[in-house]
Parts: structure tokens; C-alpha cells; sequence
């Protein structure tokens, strides 16, 4: 416990903690030192960023970052690529869906740092240049969306639904799909135009 | 008149392209240099004082510009002081005055906000935050305090208001009928739950000058609540709002976090960013209030009905006053001679409730329309054949004619395409193994409103056509129904028209809800259009010789051009404009309902008819068939219009099945907060739903004959399904949501 | 999020050592859960030690059994091939689960690990001996719709979300485990615990052990079933599940085996009724009394009371559509 009288600085302890074990050029004291006078901010973040080098869109994006920002929000918040969605940020409504190597996640559930050495595609690296993917012109085709919150998302993962071989009929591509919320409610209009993605046959 | 939109080959959404490649931008997406971001801290009583709030630990956190709260915010100049009178209460109070004092009015109250230069660190000093409260005994729960209700403040004075007690022929005239029955009807309190959480960019451009980037369904509404807020003309508060993630009623309202993030915006003289948790969007910004109700209902053998008594009451604020619409629907959809409504409210220890999707006409109808099938099974009729018995030919609330009314219609077309005549006549019948199957039915309304508007137009010279108003678009398409609305009428190619929205310097617009935009806006374009028409006639009159005395009767406006009727001279607008050395256009119209439509009763109406099956073991449910009907006037889009009836129903399918906002009232917290507790339908839950329009235009309410769509698509779903759950294992259930719990 | 140290771990050895230093370090794999938790603070770790590099993630015949190595995704383990058609219960209790997001994400070692879902421990303005011991239990006169009917204790009344877990526990999975005094391996049935008046603690894992892998032993299940009753149709916690698997030869039980999700801290295994069912024909009637008595000694605590009757009727319809009857 800290004392009655002691302010209270949550940073100190944990640059007194990091710098033992941080490979810094900097005794726990002078961190903490600078942490307190907020001499150093750089100092300090040394000590808190984490280096980590992500493949975005065919970009390689290399940074040092707080290890708290998730995947979601190193995308719209740092790189402002805001097509990826926070509609819940706890892995419960699928708006935030991007494929990692391929596979679709819910990029508020995972940490950037966790994603280093990975390739991300987002709905803003998914149309081949002014061409859209067919699923992105199947949506427009189909009216699959109203406010088009959970748009890329729903695209992200109907391509992915569609990759992994489980778009055979209404009811798998229903089932799914259940990790993509649409509030308005465009359900119907969605599986019909990942139906007719799948049933074109081509390779996406 | 005119022949309205193609619908054999609707527009593809206009804004389609941006909103499939991540292009479109929402509020919390606009980047502001310097912009810094804010989280709030919220209250965990329901009712009582901040006794101290420590805020030491969250300002010596890294990164933390400012820690604000009632200890040190600066006020918005326009808040509203305390009631004078405390004696008094307030009629109809005022919105939550955010920072203002110590009092916490609701569980889930915003009492402070960190600002710092990084979201992970404003998130994480938020916790660091910490209030000792003095508790004072909250009251949350409604069905225990019943009895507690009050007529709302406009209804005690003005005793011809719709939320005033209403009677028609005898009080409670239902129970002098040889066919009777009383019901009570409940639902809990649900949450609109847009994809898009609230979220704001603050932005005070100088010191009198703001601009917010925000997540509203009224551009102007909100320039002007928050003008008046800070005590600034309108013009120096700009809303910018061109993409809007959802919101089903809950911005039709400016919240607190708004306040909120303005305040710290000019407090530390930097662009705000906040947006809310989904936790956080339980408790601040509305909800669909939960309501008791109960019916009596009375009719002959023939299924003539003799009365109906609709008593709702349903839960707001202390603060502020809500009401919605309940019991409209009781008042003008059947004939009975007598009927009693009363409709009341109860000031609770929670935050303001706010209009949800087919606001409280879609409460209303969940209780009136599981009545008229009740009644129905009693009298061994059919219950879409009492709903024709009944069926009136003018408003028997206001004797007054229709506009138009297609209900009937709706009634064949669903039937037709849901099988009505395979619906078994007797209860829990049909079964396929384990499953349980049945059809129910039941009908919406709402009425078909219109505002004034205006539009502006600009015509280049190359023959393109810009229109701009302040409208916003939560979702429905009201881009491209205006650009169908323009090119159907002035005959520019749909791909040479934008129509620009969500900006408060765009011309009048009030908010997109109540199924008012099209009637409203397109009126507006419609006008514009029909201006511009004139101008472009007159400039052939004078600079072309075939055009001479040609008048707009005798022309064709289409391809772009204009064309003599029978003739073959024809020009396209960009020559014209050249070769009369105009340049481009620019003027603004405006349109407003005109005093022939307070002569009539104007409503649009819905059918809805479900099949359901219901697993006769584990309880689970499954809708495996919808079709929704609907007389909506002219319909401006197939697609984009059958889509709002698809999403209408997918939401009336979380009314009746999955939707419960479960507060804990030892707290009087919500303790399903998110969107693993709250269930919001999957793709699992929601099945192939066929959409049929009657399609016939009501020029009463506007001049394209539209009558609106967005709440008719959920008024009745609620019903119909707990109609056809009814119908398929003999289990009528009154309280929503009917969970498998229910029907094991 | 509270401040963390994050360590990438390359060798389990290191792994190990990192989560030793450190009272309060978390390994992550997925993060599903733990992220989760550690955004609304109900988990807050100093230091999270990434084991996502470790090489633990194959899937493979032993025995005519099945290793798993912890890191093996959700969806991955779902599909298998072999898992598909050599324990089906265990690919449609996965597919149960979450979404397919997030079993894209999710590791088998993660998702023993996964925390309950009752809605007094994720918020910390609530009492919880769960996540605060000695506060009381809300849920106990709360909102307990979701709570368990069997082992619950006055300190805590919460259930094990997971869907995996109902099968392996079936499946008389092993659980794999490492840690700074040497490899062991615990039963599933002994792996997570009921909480006593310990409800903070979720399994026996000591807190610097490592999950390496599952094993799952051959199994002779002919006929199985994964039965889960949700309050919506997909993508929601259950409200009660049940693992069916049967052994049959023609008409006669050969083995039986039963578990049921969603009942208690713990996926809870029917041992007694499938003891009941034990040589005895398939019929809707032994089904019957094979739940009644699986259902011996549950106890509701209000909101859930429906699970005395969904639980076993959610048994017998399992059973019934494993054994096709």
C-alpha cells in the first residue's frame, strides 16, 4: 500500500518493475527519476514500447509500440486505415475482422505486438487496385448492408467463410456468418450475395 | 401527376462503393491534428452524492492532459440552473447536465473523463479514478411500482394531446361483450445497439467557433441544441455527420459524452475524440423504455369487436420526461365502438429512455395485436379474417378519411406467400419429429409524416447536378432514393447526380426518424427539380427556335437533355447551358406539407406473417419463414426500401426472441451489457424474409405518394411471432423476449 | 488496459521461467478471454508472457488416440480430419463455440483456461468472490439465468463457458502440463474444480504451469451427439449443453458416456446415469431415467430454475439424436 501522504504514480511502479528486467542502458533509479520529473518521456517509453514489424495491406509497417494497442486500434488510430470497424471491441460482434496469414480474426482481441512478423489484410487491401474483390461488388449487387458499419467486416469474413469451404448452403453460410453482426438487419441480402460468390466459382 | 421511380431496375446505393471498400467515414474516423482522447469514468449507484472523487492517481498517469470532472469542468453557459421552484417539478425537465454537480441521477452516469495523448492511456487513468458515493435508495424497478405512474406534463395541460386519456363510446365498453378476455403484456428494456458505438471529434476551431464531427441523426437539431448549449449563434456549431453507423432512434437525442467531450475540448484547447464503450452504450444513450400493459378486449360471436381498454405505462427518467406513442394503434385500427385508452409514465432512478425503431407504436401493437389473436382462438376465428371483419374505412379516432389505405391488399399479398391456408385452425397441431411448426400474423401502422425542407441544387455546366441538404443517413439509403427521387424527375442520368448530406450547413433538414426522410427531403428535391425544369425550359425558349414557345407540358426531360414530345428537336442540359451562356445554377427550394393533408388520417401499414418452429424438448426456437407486407405509398427504391422491411423484421425477431436489457435492482445496473449478454440476432436466427409491396402512391402526404417504411418494418413483428409461437405449441406468452425457457 | 511487460517467448523453457519471475504474469496465446478481461480490469497481469511461438500446435495419432498440442487453433482442431471422424463430439462442440473468428484464434490450451462468463465477475462494480474474494456472490440472489444447478456453494454459483470442455471431459481427456518442477499430466475430470469456498481458483493448474498438450485416448463411441440450447440460434454462451456419445451394438449400450456444459464450475460429467445406461437398450424411457438420474441433487437459484427441466430434457434429446432412435 502506498502511503496516505504519497501520490500515487502507477507509472513509477511499473518502470521500477520493466527496467530490472529491460535491456535499457539505465539504472531502475534513473528511470523511475525520469519517469517522475517527466524529464524524459522518451525514457520512459523506451522502457514501456515494444518493437514489433507487421505486414499490412503489402506494407511492412515497422514500429515500437505500447503493448496495449490492439490490433484494431494500431489500425485506425495510428495507421487511420478506419475501414476496419470497433463495434464492441470485446470479440462479440465481428466488425473488426481482418485476416492474419489468411485467416479471419476479430482484430480487437489481439494485441499488435502478438501480430509481429504476421501479413494483414484489411477491406482496404482487398480490391485489386480501383477493381473491387467480388464479394465487395456482390454486397453492392445484393444491397448486403445499410449503414455499412459492419460492412468490412461481413465482407472480410464471407470471403474467408468462402475460402475455408463453408459457404455450401443457406444454412452453413448462416451459421458461419453468426460471428459478423448486422444491426439494420441485411441478413438475407448478405447470404445471398455470398451465395452468389461461391456459386461464380472463382478462386478469391 | 407524375409516374414515379422504375422499380423493375432500382439504383444501386449510391454511397455503395464507399461503404464496401472502408472509404466511407464515420464520426470517431476524422483525423484532427493534435486530436487527444477522451474516456469516461461512470457512476456505480443509481442514485445519491459523489462524496470525494480521487482523481491523483489517473493525473500522474502517463500521457493524462487533464482529469475533468463537476470538481473543475468548465460549464456550458446554456446549462439550465436548478427549478426555481422546488415545491413544482419540473414539466418535462431537461437533458442530464453532464459535470454539473455531485448528484448521480443513474448507475452508468458519466461523473468524470480522462484526457490523454494516447486511447490505451485515457482508457487505463479512467480506472484509476475512484468516487465514494453517499447512497441514497434508488427506485429501477417498474413492475414492482405500477401503480406508481403519472400522466405525462403534456398531457395535463392539454387534455386533447395524444398521450392524454382517451375514451371513445362507453368506459370499458369491452366488458359488456358475450366474448371477453383481459391480458397483461410486458417487455423489458431494450437497447438500439447500433453497429456503430457513439463516438464524437470535438473541435473548437476558435473560441466561439465548434465543430463536431458526431454521430447524429440530425445534423441541425444538433447544431442547434449544442448553440444554444454554449450560448453561440447556430452558424458557429458545425455537425458533420455524412456516415452514420445505425442508430435506430438513439441519436435523436444529444447525450452527455457529446457535452462531455466539447467541454474537454475546450478545456484543454485541443480536438476531443470519445467514443463510448458498448458497456457505456447501456447506460447513457436511450433505450426502448420497458413497459407494462394491459388489455381488455370484448367482441360478439361474429367477431365484431365491442371495446377495447389499453393501459400501458411504461418507465422514464427523474430528470427528464419520455413518452412515445403506445396506443395509437388501439385508437384507429378497429372499429370497436368503444375504446379506452391510458397511457402513463414512471420517473425512475435510470437515465432517459429514447425513441426506438417503430417507437412505442411497436410496444403498442405487441399487446394489441397478441389481443386480437387471443380474442380470435376464443371466437373460433380466424385471426386475419377478424382483422377484416374489423377493418375500418375511415379513422374512427378522429372521424376523418384516410389518405389511402392498402391494408387489405397487404392482407393478400402475405397471405398468399406465406401459406395462410396451411396455418392449422387449432393450437399445437402441426408438427414435423420434435418441432412444433406455426404461422402467426399481425399488422403495424405508423403515421405518414412530413416535415418542411429545403434543398439545394447545383446545375454545371457540363450537365451534372449537385443537391445538398442536412439530412443525415443512419442506414436507409436516403442518398439514393434522392438521387432516384432527381433523376426520375429532371432526367439526368442517376451516375451524373450527388446528392451531398450530413452537414449542418446544408439546407434545413430536421432528423432522419419517424419514417419522415423521403416525404420530407424528396418533397424538397422534388421541388428544386421542378425549378430547375422551368429555368432550363425558359433558357430553350429563349436560345433555341424549335423551343420557342414550347412549354413544360410539351417537353421531355430525359438522357440528360430535353426533348420536344412528337418532335426531334432535342438538346442536352450542358449544351443548352453553353449555348444560353449560363452559368451554373444555384438555388435553393423548399417544401412543406400543404393544408389539404390536415383534412385526412395518414398512416402507412405493415403485415407481417411468420412461421415458426419450436423444438417441443429443448424450447429452441427458429423463425423458418417471413413475409412482410406493406402499404408505404409509392416505393421511391425496391431494393434499397425492401432491405428496410428485411431489417425491420430482423429486429422484431429480437423483440419477441432474444432482446432483454437485464438490470440488477439491488444496483439498478443493466447487467447484460454487451453483445454476448444482450442478444442481438445472428445470421443464425434470421431466415429468407420476402418483402411485397402494394405500391400504390397516397398524394396526399407528398407529391412523389410515398408514406414512409423504416418503423412499419418492425411495428407488429413482435406480435406475429409470438402469434405464431402460439400457434404452434399452444403456449401464449405475454412477456418478451420468448426464450426457450419459456416454452420448456 | 493496466501497464504490462510483454515477453516473447521462444522455448517453452523460457516461457516457463518468464511467468516464474513475475507474481502476477499471465501466459497469452489466443487472448481471446484474457484481453477480454484485462480491458475491463477484471484481470490485470503484470506481465504477459506470449507462448504464441512455442511449438505446440501439432495435431496427432498416439496410440490410437489423439495428442494435441495446446496451441492448436479451435477452428484447426474443428476440422481435423481425423477428429471429424474419429471423435465427432469433440469437432461439433467446438463448432458450438463462439465464432469462427474466434475460434481462429482460440488455442485448446486457451479455452481450459477460458474464465466464466457470469456478468457479476466482469463487472468490477459488483461484488464477486470470484474475482474478489471475500466480497459475497451478486449472483446467488441476482441475475443467475446463466448459473449453475450442480456444486455451486454459497461463495460462488458461476459455470465453465466452454463447449471443449464438455467433450474432452466425455472423451476422459488428459491434460499435459509443464512447470518449473517437471512435467504432469492431470485428468480432465480432475482438472477444473468446484469452488468450494475457493471459487477465485478455476482448475489445480499451479499459476507457473504451461498447458503443452491434450490427449485424448481411443475412443469406441459409435454414435455421438453435441446438443447445446442457447438464446439465440448460434454465436451465445449455453444455457445448457450436453456431449452424448454411446457405444452400440445393434440395439444393446455397450458404453455410454455423458457430460453436460453449462450446469456448473465445471464441465460436469454424469457418471451415475451412464452407469444407468450401461448394457440396457436404447429407448426413450432409459434415456428418461438416465437423466433423472443425472439430474440428482441439482438445486436452482431462481432465474435458472428452468434448467431442473431443460437439462434433462436437453439429455434425453442428445442421447436420442446421437443413437438415431
Amino acid at each position: 500500500m502506498e502511503k496516505e501522504n504519497a501520490t500515487p504514480n502507477p507509472r513509477r511502479d511499473f518502470l521500477k518493475k520493466s527496467s530490472l528486467i529491460t535491456a535499457v542502458a539505465l539504472t531502475p533509479t534513473a528511470a523511475i527519476k525520469a519517469a517522475d520529473n517527466q524529464l524524459d518521456e522518451r525514457i520512459a517509453q523506451a522502457i514501456e514500447n515494444v518493437p514489433c514489424s507487421i505486414e499490412i495491406n503489402g506494407t511492412k509497417h515497422t514500429m515500437k509500440i505500447d503493448p496495449r494497442i490492439t490490433l484494431l486500434d494500431l489500425l485506425r488510430e495510428r495507421l487511420h486505415l478506419t475501414g476496419t470497424k470497433k463495434g464492441c471491441d470485446y470479440g462479440q460482434c465481428g466488425a473488426c475482422t481482418v485476416h492474419v496469414d489468411g485467416q479471419r480474426v476479430n482484430s480487437c482481441l489481439t494485441l499488435a505486438v502478438m501480430n509481429d512478423g504476421k501479413k494483414v489484410t484489411t477491406i482496404e487491401g482487398l480490391a485489386n487496385g480501383s477493381e473491387l474483390h467480388p464479394m465487395q461488388a456482390a454486397f453492392i449487387k445484393h444491397d448486403g448492408f445499410q449503414c455499412g458499419y459492419c460492412t468490412p467486416g461481413q465482407i472480410m469474413s464471407a470471403v474467408a467463410c468462402i475460402r475455408e469451404g463453408h459457404a455450401d448452403n443457406e444454412g452453413e453460410i448462416r451459421e458461419f456468418m453468426s460471428g459478423n453482426i448486422c444491426r439494420c438487419g441485411a441478413y438475407p441480402n448478405i447470404v445471398a450475395a455470398i451465395q452468389e460468390v461461391k456459386k461464380g466459382g472463382k478462386n478469391i | 401527376m407524375n409516374t414515379f421511380f422504375k422499380a423493375d431496375e432500382p439504383l444501386q446505393r449510391v454511397d455503395g462503393k464507399m461503404k464496401v471498400t472502408g472509404a466511407a467515414k464515420y464520426a470517431a474516423e476524422y483525423v484532427l491534428p493534435d486530436c487527444r482522447y477522451a474516456v469516461l469514468v461512470t457512476s456505480s449507484i443509481a442514485k445519491g452524492r459523489i462524496k470525494s472523487l480521487d482523481t491523483k492517481a489517473a493525473s500522474n498517469a502517463p500521457g493524462v492532459i487533464a482529469v475533468i470532472s463537476y470538481l473543475n469542468a468548465i460549464r456550458p453557459p446554456g446549462y439550465a440552473a436548478d427549478n426555481e421552484h422546488p415545491t413544482e417539478p419540473a414539466t418535462g425537465g431537461q437533458p442530464h447536465r453532464v459535470f454539473y454537480d455531485n448528484k448521480v441521477y443513474f448507475n452508468g452516469q458519466p461523473i468524470a473523463m480522462v484526457v490523454a495523448d494516447t486511447f490505451e492511456r485515457a482508457t487505463y487513468a479512467a480506472h484509476l479514478v475512484k468516487a465514494q458515493y453517499i447512497v441514497e435508495e434508488h427506485l429501477t424497478d417498474l413492475n414492482k411500482n405500477l401503480d406508481k405512474g403519472v400522466l405525462p406534463a403534456s398531457a395535463k395541460k392539454n387534455p386533447k394531446s395524444p398521450l392524454a386519456d382517451y375514451d371513445r363510446g362507453v368506459v370499458d365498453g369491452y366488458k359488456t361483450a358475450p366474448v371477453k378476455l383481459e391480458m397483461e403484456y410486458e417487455h423489458p428494456a431494450e437497447m438500439h445497439n447500433p453497429m456503430e458505438l457513439q463516438a464524437i471529434v470535438a473541435h473548437w476551431e476558435t473560441d466561439d467557433k465548434l465543430t463536431l464531427y458526431d454521430k447524429v441523426q440530425g445534423t441541425q437539431p444538433t447544431q442547434q441544441n449544442f448553440a444554444k448549449e454554449w450560448k453561440l449563434p447556430p452558424e458557429n456549431v458545425k455537425v458533420i455527420a455524412p456516415f452514420v453507423g445505425g442508430a435506430f432512434g438513439n441519436a435523436l437525442h444529444n447525450w452527455p459524452h457529446e457535452t462531455a467531450a466539447i467541454i474537454a475540448a475546450k478545456m484543454i484547447k485541443k480536438p476531443v475524440k470519445l467514443m463510448l464503450t458498448r458497456e457505456q452504450m447501456f447506460f447513457m444513450v436511450g433505450y426502448r423504455p420497458g413497459t407494462f400493459q394491459r388489455i381488455g378486449i370484448g367482441a360478439n360471436r361474429d367477431g365484431k369487436l365491442v371495446g377495447i381498454s389499453h393501459f400501458s405505462i411504461g418507465q422514464t427518467s427523474s430528470y427528464e420526461e419520455f413518452t412515445e406513442s403506445v396506443l395509437q394503434q388501439t385508437r384507429m385500427m378497429y372499429t370497436a365502438p368503444n375504446v379506452s385508452t391510458r397511457y402513463r409514465i414512471l420517473p425512475m432512478d435510470v437515465s432517459t429512455p429514447i425513441w426506438m425503431r417503430g417507437p412505442g407504436e411497436a410496444t403498442g401493437a405487441f399487446a394489441l395485436e397478441s389481443a386480437l389473436d387471443e380474442i380470435a382462438y376464443e371466437l373460433n376465428i380466424d385471426p386475419l379474417e377478424l382483422r377484416i371483419i374489423n377493418h375500418t374505412d375511415q379513422d374512427p379516432e378522429r372521424n376523418m378519411p384516410w389518405s389511402t389505405k392498402y391494408l387489405k391488399e397487404c392482407f393478400k399479398l402475405g397471405a398468399e406467400a406465406i401459406g395462410w391456408n396451411k396455418r392449422p385452425l387449432k393450437a399445437g397441431t402441426l408438427s414435423d419429429g420434435p418441432w412444433k411448426i406455426g404461422y402467426g400474423m399481425a399488422v403495424g401502422t405508423f403515421g405518414a409524416n412530413r416535415r418542411s425542407a429545403k434543398v439545394r441544387a447545383k446545375l454545371f455546366a457540363n450537365g451534372s447536378l449537385l443537391l445538398q441538404s442536412a439530412v443525415t443517413d443512419i442506414g436507409p439509403g436516403t442518398g439514393t432514393a434522392m438521387v432516384g427521387i432527381a433523376t426520375d424527375a429532371i432526367g439526368i442520368p442517376a451516375d451524373q447526380i450527388t446528392f451531398q448530406l450530413g452537414n449542418s450547413e446544408f439546407p434545413v433538414a430536421g432528423n432522419q426518424g419517424g419514417s419522415s426522410t423521403v416525404n420530407s427531403v424528396g418533397s424538397a428535391v422534388l421541388a428544386v427539380c421542378d425549378v430547375l425544369k422551368q429555368k432550363l425550359l425558359e433558357m430553350a425558349n429563349q436560345n433555341m427556335p424549335e423551343f420557342k414557345s414550347a412549354t413544360l407540358e410539351q417537353v421531355t426531360f430525359s438522357n440528360g437533355g430535353l426533348q420536344l414530345k412528337g418532335g426531334s428537336a432535342k438538346t442536352t442540359i450542358g449544351d443548352l447551358m453553353k449555348k444560353s451562356g449560363s452559368a451554373d445554377l444555384d438555388l435553393i427550394e423548399e417544401a412543406k406539407p400543404g393544408p389539404e393533408a390536415a383534412k385526412y388520417s395518414k398512416y402507412s401499414y405493415s403485415v407481417h406473417f411468420v412461421e415458426v418452429r419450436v423444438h417441443s424438448i429443448t424450447g429452441r426456437i427458429q423463425v423458418t419463414k417471413a413475409v412482410t407486407c406493406a402499404d408505404a405509398g409509392k416505393i421511391i427504391n425496391m431494393k434499397t426500401a425492401g432491405n428496410q422491411m428485411i431489417g425491420g423484421v430482423t429486429g422484431g425477431i429480437g423483440m419477441a426472441l432474444t432482446e432483454d436489457a437485464v438490470m440488477d435492482h439491488r444496483f439498478g445496473r443493466y447487467m447484460t451489457k454487451d453483445l454476448a449478454d444482450y442478444h442481438v440476432p445472428v445470421h443464425a436466427d434470421v431466415p429468407h424474409i420476402e418483402v411485397r409491396f402494394v405500391d400504390k402512391p397516397d398524394y396526399i402526404v407528398d407529391p412523389m405518394g410515398t408514406k414512409g417504411i423504416g418503423e412499419i418494418a418492425i411495428i407488429g413483428v413482435a406480435p406475429a411471432i409470438a402469434n405464431a409461437i402460439f400457434n404452434a405449441t399452444g403456449k401464449r406468452i405475454r412477456q418478451l423476449p420468448i426464450t426457450p425457457d419459456k416454452l420448456i | 488496459m493496466k501497464q504490462f511487460q510483454y515477453i516473447r517467448s521462444v522455448s517453452q523453457k523460457a516461457a516457463i521461467s518468464a511467468i516464474t519471475q513475475e507474481p502476477k504474469a499471465k501466459f497469452v496465446a489466443g487472448g481471446t478471454n484474457l484481453l477480454d478481461l484485462m480491458k475491463r480490469h477484471v484481470m490485470t497481469p503484470e506481465r504477459l508472457v506470449d507462448i504464441n511461438k512455442l511449438p505446440l500446435r501439432d495435431i496427432k495419432e498416439e496410440n490410437k488416440g489423439l495428442h494435441i498440442g495446446a496451441l492448436a487453433l479451435n477452428s484447426t482442431v474443428a476440422e481435423h480430419a481425423t477428429i471429424v471422424k474419429k471423435f465427432p463430439l469433440l469437432a461439433e462442440a467446438l463448432n458450438a463455440g463462439a465464432s469462427a473468428q474466434l475460434r481462429n484464434m482460440a488455442t485448446v490450451g486457451g479455452n481450459l483456461m477460458q474464465r466464466t462468463r457470469c456478468p457479476y465477475f466482469y463487472d468490477t462494480t459488483t461484488p464477486c468472490n470470484k474475482r474478489e474474494p471475500g466480497t459475497g456472490c451478486s449472483a446467488l440472489n441476482g441475475f443467475n439465468r446463466m448459473h449453475a444447478i450442480f456444486g455451486a456453494t454459497p461463495h460462488c454459483i458461476a459455470v465453465n463457458p466452454s463447449d471443449m470442455n464438455v467433450a474432452l471431459i466425455a472423451l476422459d481427456a488428459s491434460v499435459q502440463v509443464s512447470g518449473p518442477k517437471g512435467d504432469r499430466i492431470i485428468k480432465m475430470q480432475d482438472f477444473h474444480r468446484l469452488p468450494g469456498d475457493q471459487p477465485e481458483k478455476d482448475t489445480i493448474l499451479d499459476k507457473n504451469e504451461l498447458i503443452t498438450a491434450v490427449t485424448i485416448p481411443a475412443s469406441t463411441l459409435t454414435h455421438n451427439h453435441y446438443l447445446k440450447v442457447r438464446d439465440r440460434n448460434s454465436y451465445a454462451f449455453a444455457l445448457v449443453s450436453v456431449a452424448a456419445g454411446l457405444n452400440l451394438d445393434g440395439k444393446t449400450i455397450k458404453v455410454a458416456r455423458l457430460a453436460m456444459g453449462g450446469v456448473a464450475h465445471k464441465p460436469w460429467r454424469l457418471t451415475a446415469a451412464e452407469q444407468s445406461l450401461q448394457g440396457k437398450q436404447v429407448s426413450i424411457e432409459a434415456f428418461q431415467q438416465a437423466a433423472d438420474i443425472a439430474m440428482q441433487g441439482a438445486k436452482g437459484y431462481g432465474h435458472n430454475d428452468f434448467k431442473l427441466k431443460l437439462a434433462p430434457n436437453t439429455i434425453v434429446e442428445a442421447l436420442k439424436i446421437a443413437s438415431r432412435i
